[in-house]
């Protein structure tokens, strides 16, 4: 396991005393968490779910059942993989029960969204959030989990409740299909050194 | 040329190489095995590229305010169409008071009048959230300066930075890694001004993204 970056160590011990507070009723530690989380679940659900009130209803799902099942959680993960294993099943949820996705053409073998080049991060940034909607929701939660929110391979199976070499086959076929659909992303970015411009 | 299960366990660990959570003898053998294999540097490079892009900076910030409170109306097994307004027991007042002197019927309209003016500026204002970004220029007056630094970095090395520059945080970090943070004193002396603090963290490399202040001191751009 990689040293604890300020971003894990920080946190852990203050979102575990916040959701004890929480399943002794404490409102005030339930709404620190909850604004805690939100801008993180925001993003990556927004991203997964490409709408932004589907994402809102997946947090205020997820939210409410850390209110009510705070005081069932354990310590023996940690509080984000918890509220992100939450999170998980919830949009999965979502997407199923939901006609109001569009729906993944999974048969398709992927073709390539674009080959111009891009003219800004912008550009690329847009065309990989089209390139991420294609790719079947698990693949997609593997790709922002791991790249997006830093979390291990352990974490990461633990969020999605399946073996350690699951994820990595995801991420594996999420990867080969982002290549294709988005050539551009095995390219160094032309208007920079290499790295993508914000 | 090395053996294919090195290549094919370093090619399916490549991504926690690049979010730095492949740690020890596994990272080890994986940066030797990338140091002499064409196909995993490119991979390694481009998956790079894929993690920049996902967590670069957003411009939107997200107000939490008003999905907050449908959850807490929720929780409260109280929705909001189902709540009495706040101003209702002027308005069942006004109903009842018919018979009462017309000096104290009019106060009573004029006070639901006004209830329900402010319930309609609550609930625009809660249907409009506001949104503000961390790209925009930090309000004047603001004792805050919001920064992101590289995501990789060990503890040590974010008090380090943060002690070097005179700085401590105050807000976060946020689900992008955003700090807030204010200056502090340091040896004795007074604090920096946040223009001044602004300066010293654009000069330190491990500091990825500042938040641009109104005056002056611009900050470096965003990774």
């Amino acid at each position: 396991m990689a040293e604890p970056t300020y971003r894990g160590a920080a946190l852990v011990a203050r979102e575990v005393d916040l959701i004890g507070r929480i399943a002794a009723g404490d409102r005030r530690a339930f709404e620190e968490l909850y604004h805690l989380y939100h801008r993180r679940l925001a993003r990556f659900l927004t991203r997964l779910t490409r709408r932004y009130d589907i994402a809102e209803e997946v947090i205020n799902d997820t939210f409410y059942v850390v209110w009510r099942k705070a005081g069932a959680f354990r310590g023996e993960s940690q509080p984000s993989t918890w509220i992100l294993g939450i999170a998980y099943r919830k949009a999965r949820s979502a997407f199923r029960s939901s006609a109001r996705l569009p729906q993944e053409n999974l048969d398709a073998a992927p073709e390539p969204l674009t080959h111009e080049t891009p003219a800004s991060t912008e550009e690329l940034r847009d065309w990989l959030g089209q390139a991420l909607a294609q790719l079947p929701l698990e693949q997609r939660m593997a790709v922002e989990l791991c790249y997006e929110l830093g979390y291990s391979c352990e974490e990461i199976a633990a969020i999605m409740n399946c073996p350690v070499n699951t994820v990595k086959t995801r991420l594996f076929h999420a990867r080969g299909k982002l290549q294709r659909l988005l050539p551009q992303l095995a390219r160094p970015h032309s208007g920079g050194d290499g790295s993508p411009r914000p | 040329m090395n053996a294919p299960t090195v290549h094919d366990d370093t090619w399916l660990m490549l991504p926690w190489l690049v979010n730095g959570q492949l740690a020890g003898a596994e990272r080890a053998r994986a940066e030797e095995h990338v140091g002499g294999c064409a196909e995993c540097a490119r991979e390694l490079a481009a998956q790079r590229r894929l993690a920049a892009l996902l967590t670069s900076p957003e411009r939107v910030s997200y107000a939490p305010g008003p999905s907050l409170r449908k959850l807490l109306d929720r929780i409260d097994g109280d929705p909001p169409e189902a709540r009495p307004a706040s101003p209702a027991p002027p308005a069942a007042a006004a109903v009842g008071a018919s018979w009462r002197p017309p000096g104290l019927a009019w106060a009573a309209t004029f006070l639901v009048a006004t209830g329900l003016g402010l319930l309609l500026a609550t609930t625009y204002r809660w249907s409009h959230p506001a949104y503000s970004t961390y790209t925009s220029p930090a309000r004047p007056g603001s004792a805050v300066l919001h920064i992101a630094l590289d995501r990789a970095l060990p503890l040590g090395q974010v008090e380090e930075v943060l002690r070097h520059a005179g700085a401590r945080i105050v807000e976060g970090p946020d689900g992008s890694g955003v700090l807030g943070v204010a200056p502090v004193a340091t040896g004795g002396s007074a604090p920096v001004r946040l223009q001044e603090l602004a300066g010293r963290l654009a000069a330190d490399p491990r500091v990825r993204w500042i938040e641009p202040l109104p005056a002056a001191a611009p900050p470096r751009p965003g990774p």
